[in-house]
């Protein structure tokens, strides 16, 4: 009976902060809610990118690569330049299945590769997406980008303004959450982990490591390329300068600084690394600097991020009642 | 449930490991390999774990060749080892530990498991039992949730067999169990292997403690540079004149000690031969 | 036909030249500490970066050259400077490091080389600088081919460098600890090696190299930028794993043998393709290079594949 009582109250403590947020947010000026909207895609893409460093412990230094797919679908399937007009919603289901057979494709050969030179290789697939979409001027329309991508629209609701994106972003970073806490708590994330601890125990006990280490590539590049068509439909311009090595660099300090392993520590990261920024704009030549000590910072200082592992869903739940 | 060695032979460049070896090993007895370090015992275990490849011949399970089968493959097959040195997934709980050698049975399930809540309660309470379960017969149920590298030592160690045995292998193959145990240890760890035999399980263990040897097996191989070199029960290897010469030695410990360094020197001699030949082909190296 | 094949061959032995230097550098930090040194790239730049300032705080504006004592004084001021840089490096960012999880130090060295590139942007400005004169060019005909007194320095420079490693490593102690270290800590230190100063000495190699290569090619080409680590140091890398990663010969080698591919390769490149492909991709041909060794054979042409037994006996990575 506690029980219940319990969850009933953490549950309604959830509801009413998503309340709260949602009716807060109406309230903001357009400005801030496109800084928190910039916070919501790095929230998505990092939950991702967590999948495969965060469990898997394979630095994978060109997830870039898949946020580009994702914008390039939606530029090339709903904008004046290929004259297509497909939904959004059908766009977000090709882009992701587009996203998981990139996962996979580049997992395939990458996976067996010892770890520094998975990131070498990582790093260097991201390097080549961007220099064969810069070059592809046929396709692409390389360095000028594609523009006037046409707005979105979903079930009838057109999203234009930033508070629309931000009720989007929202609810798909809410069901990515989700589903990204069920698989760390499923049998395919303990096995996530035994692959980060000790691959060859893993292998020892049975575990297809080459397989496990596949889903996280093909599920974080889903995720990745869901992100980049949200990108593409809300920025409605994309070129090859979006996906530079920077972007992915951030993305990885992101996960770092947040917490390696923690979705918590994953939305904690983005706020601070978009945030932080934006409040200190006088100072935006030192940014890659900053980001460059804090990456060193944090793993001589804190490696395991701001957010401690413990700090997780699960405690969260716990400590709003849930039993 | 037998599991074969035919004629198995390793090679590791110049040097021959096991030559020509072939066992075999019935269910529901223990069996142990003992020999001098160098012998090759572990390079055997490595070889049906799928570590090391083969050089030569086949080991089957059940009929089925598994020799040349991917690590995993041959744990799915059925064959569970443990390490000389220990290797748990230390940040992962006791418990944990064990559930990741359910992954191979379990994952079919992973569709239920992540979009219906009540499906996925079941399934996992139904796998923590199960580990539990496992966890009871050695005594390590209290630390269940404790991280893997907060045990003590001798914990790890069970744990560790533990983990062999929660997905019901076939074939468990043990490497150096009663290593660095005391002597306490070492009978519950004698007492636990007695519990664990049963019709459709086959048990091998490497190890160096004599005393657990000669009281836990029904069948004991003695390997010798790389060869078998006796194959019986342990009155018989006790009493074989090769078998003392070659490793027991008399009961003074001063010829065990003998043979062993001589066996090691012998092994350390075989190996430098083999770098000199192989620099001698190749002169320009680091 | 055969002045342009004779060109080429000087432009990729020159370049080759530079990737070995390049590549040693990764090559020996891998040997000693298992660890993909990703801020290499930045020792090179910073090489050419110092020897900038070196120049200007003691000579001032260089023209004319500055005569052959003049460089070699500049090569080993650069030398020292870089390998102070590279040992306080590894002092700080890797080695607390060391006994951590496998992540830990491949993100330091990520954030290091950011940091260094960002800093030298904003100390010194983003804008490509030009670089001394430090020998007049001077051409020379040989059969048809173009070739100056630059790819002389480059490739002599080379050579005697490699050459002074190898009597290094070879035949001082300091060489022997080095090669004990690359093969296992715990038995170098039972032997009584500092391990900590012997991988402190292979960082002030192996930058210090990497510096005057960075030296040789700001000097050839004239000019230097804070980015120009990133894509040479991918290539140098590509060079040490075609070698063989943590082989010094192998580093040699695959330096040389990655200027003739990748010289002879984008030369040849528009022919092979029809136009298809021109020279801009020449940077991902390294790249191409690099995967496809990695792919077939990763232990490159002169390293020892890995065994059996090491990963039965150390945690896979």
């Amino acid at each position: 009976m506690a029980a219940l009582a319990g969850r009933v109250r953490a549950t309604a403590i959830l509801i009413v902060a998503a309340a709260a947020i949602v009716w807060g947010a109406s309230l903001l000026p357009n400005y801030e809610l496109r800084v928190l909207d910039s916070v919501l895609l790095y929230v998505l893409l990092a939950m991702g990118l967590n999948i495969v460093v965060g469990y898997c412990g394979l630095l994978d230094l060109g997830f870039i690569a898949f946020y580009a797919v994702g914008a390039y679908s939606y530029a090339l399937l709903a904008s004046p330049h290929t004259e297509l007009h497909w939904p959004f919603g059908a766009v977000l289901v090709v882009a992701a299945l587009l996203g998981l057979g990139a996962g996979v494709l580049l997992g395939i050969p990458v996976l067996r590769l010892r770890g520094d030179y998975l990131a070498i290789v990582t790093l260097g697939f991201g390097e080549i997406i961007r220099v064969v979409i810069n070059n592809a001027d046929a396709l692409t329309n390389g360095p000028k980008g594609i523009s006037r991508i046409y707005r979105a629209t979903l079930f009838g609701w057109t999203i234009a303004t930033p508070l629309d994106f931000f009720y989007l972003l929202l609810g798909v970073c809410a069901i990515c959450f989700m589903i990204v806490w069920r698989l760390e708590r499923s049998i395919l994330g303990k096995a996530w982990a035994a692959v980060r601890e000790d691959q060859d125990a893993a292998r020892g006990v049975g575990v297809d490591t080459t397989f496990v280490k596949l889903c996280a590539f093909g599920l974080s590049a889903m995720i990745g390329s869901v992100a980049g068509v949200i990108f593409a439909a809300f920025q409605r311009f994309v070129s090859p300068e979006s996906f530079v090595f920077q972007e992915s660099l951030l993305v990885v300090l992101v996960v770092v600084v947040g917490g390696l392993g923690n979705l918590l520590g994953v939305i904690v990261g983005a706020t601070v690394l978009i945030v932080l920024p934006e409040l200190l704009r006088e100072y935006a030549q030192y940014r890659m600097l900053i980001y460059g000590l804090m990456l060193v910072g944090i793993v001589l200082v804190r490696p395991r991020g701001l957010v401690p592992k413990r700090f997780d869903p699960a405690w969260l739940m716990v400590r709003l009642g849930w039993r | 449930m037998t599991l074969i060695f035919e004629n198995v032979g390793k090679r590791f460049g110049a040097l021959t490991a096991i030559d020509g070896v072939s066992m075999r090993f019935e269910p529901g007895l223990i069996y142990s390999i003992i020999g001098p370090n160098g012998a090759g015992k572990s390079t055997l275990i490595n070889m049906a774990a799928g570590s090391y490849s083969l050089s030569s011949g086949r080991i089957a399970l059940d009929g089925r060749t598994i020799s040349g089968l991917p690590k995993h493959a041959i744990a799915r097959a059925g064959l569970a080892r443990t390490y000389q040195n220990i290797r748990l997934f230390d940040e992962m709980t006791t418990l944990e530990n064990l559930e990741v050698a359910l992954f191979a049975e379990e994952f079919r399930h992973i569709i239920g498991e992540l979009f219906w809540p009540r499906r996925s309660r079941t399934l996992k309470a139904a796998r923590r039992a199960r580990c539990l379960d496992v966890l009871r017969r050695f005594d390590l149920d209290a630390f269940a949730d404790v991280p893997a590298r907060s045990l003590a030592y001798g914990h790890q160690k069970q744990l560790e067999i533990a983990r062999a045995l929660v997905a019901r292998p076939r074939a468990l193959l043990l490497d150096e169990p009663a290593a660095g145990l005391n002597h306490a240890e070492t009978e519950i760890l004698r007492a636990r292997l007695e519990a664990l035999k049963r019709a459709d399980l086959v048990m091998i263990v490497v190890e160096h403690d004599m005393n657990l040897v000669m009281s836990l097996s029904d069948r004991i191989h003695v390997m010798h540079q790389g060869c078998l070199l006796f194959a019986g029960t342990p009155s018989e290897v006790q009493g074989n004149r090769a078998v003392q010469e070659a490793y027991l030695g008399t009961p003074g410990e001063h010829d065990v000690i003998q043979a062993a360094a001589e066996a090691r020197t012998r092994r350390v001699r075989i190996r430098a031969h083999a770098d000199i030949a192989r620099h001698r082909s190749r002169p320009a190296s680091r | 036909m055969t002045a342009f094949l004779l060109q080429q061959l000087v432009n990729a032995l020159a370049i080759g030249a530079i990737y070995a230097l390049i590549a040693l550098g990764y090559t020996m930090v891998y040997g000693v500490l298992q660890l993909i040194n990703f801020a290499h790239g930045e020792m090179f730049m910073l090489g050419a970066y110092a020897a900038f300032f070196i120049l200007a705080w003691t000579i001032g504006p260089v023209s004319g050259g500055i005569g052959v004592i003049g460089v070699t004084l500049l090569f080993f001021a650069t030398f020292a400077v870089i390998g102070v840089a590279g040992m306080a490096t590894e002092r700080v960012a890797y080695r607390p490091l060391r006994d951590a999880s496998r992540l830990a130090p491949m993100l330091s060295a990520l954030g290091v080389s950011i940091l260094l590139q960002n800093a030298i942007q904003l100390l010194v400005g983003p804008q490509p600088i030009k670089f001394p004169d430090i020998i007049v060019r001077q051409q020379f005909e040989i059969a048809g081919a173009v070739i100056s007194n630059k790819h002389g320095l480059i490739i002599a420079a080379a050579l005697a460098l490699m050459g002074a490693l190898y009597w290094f490593v070879r035949r001082t102690r300091f060489g022997v600890h080095i090669r004990a270290v690359s093969e296992s800590h715990q038995t170098a230190r039972l032997l009584g090696i500092d391990v900590d100063r012997t991988v402190a000495i292979v960082f002030l190699i192996g930058p210090g190299l990497g510096a005057i290569a960075g030296v040789l090619w700001s000097s050839y080409y004239g000019i230097m930028q804070f980015s120009m680590g990133v894509s040479i140091g991918l290539k140098a890398f590509t060079a040490a794993i075609l070698g063989g990663i943590g082989s010094i010969p192998g580093a040699m080698l695959g330096g040389l043998l990655l200027g003739l591919l990748e010289t002879l390769g984008a030369g040849f490149l528009p022919f092979l393709t029809g136009g298809y492909l021109g020279s801009e991709y020449r940077d991902i041909f390294a790249f191409g290079v690099l995967v496809l060794v990695l792919l077939f054979r990763p232990a490159g042409l002169m390293g020892e594949p890995v065994t059996e037994e090491s990963i039965v006996y150390k945690k896979d990575f």
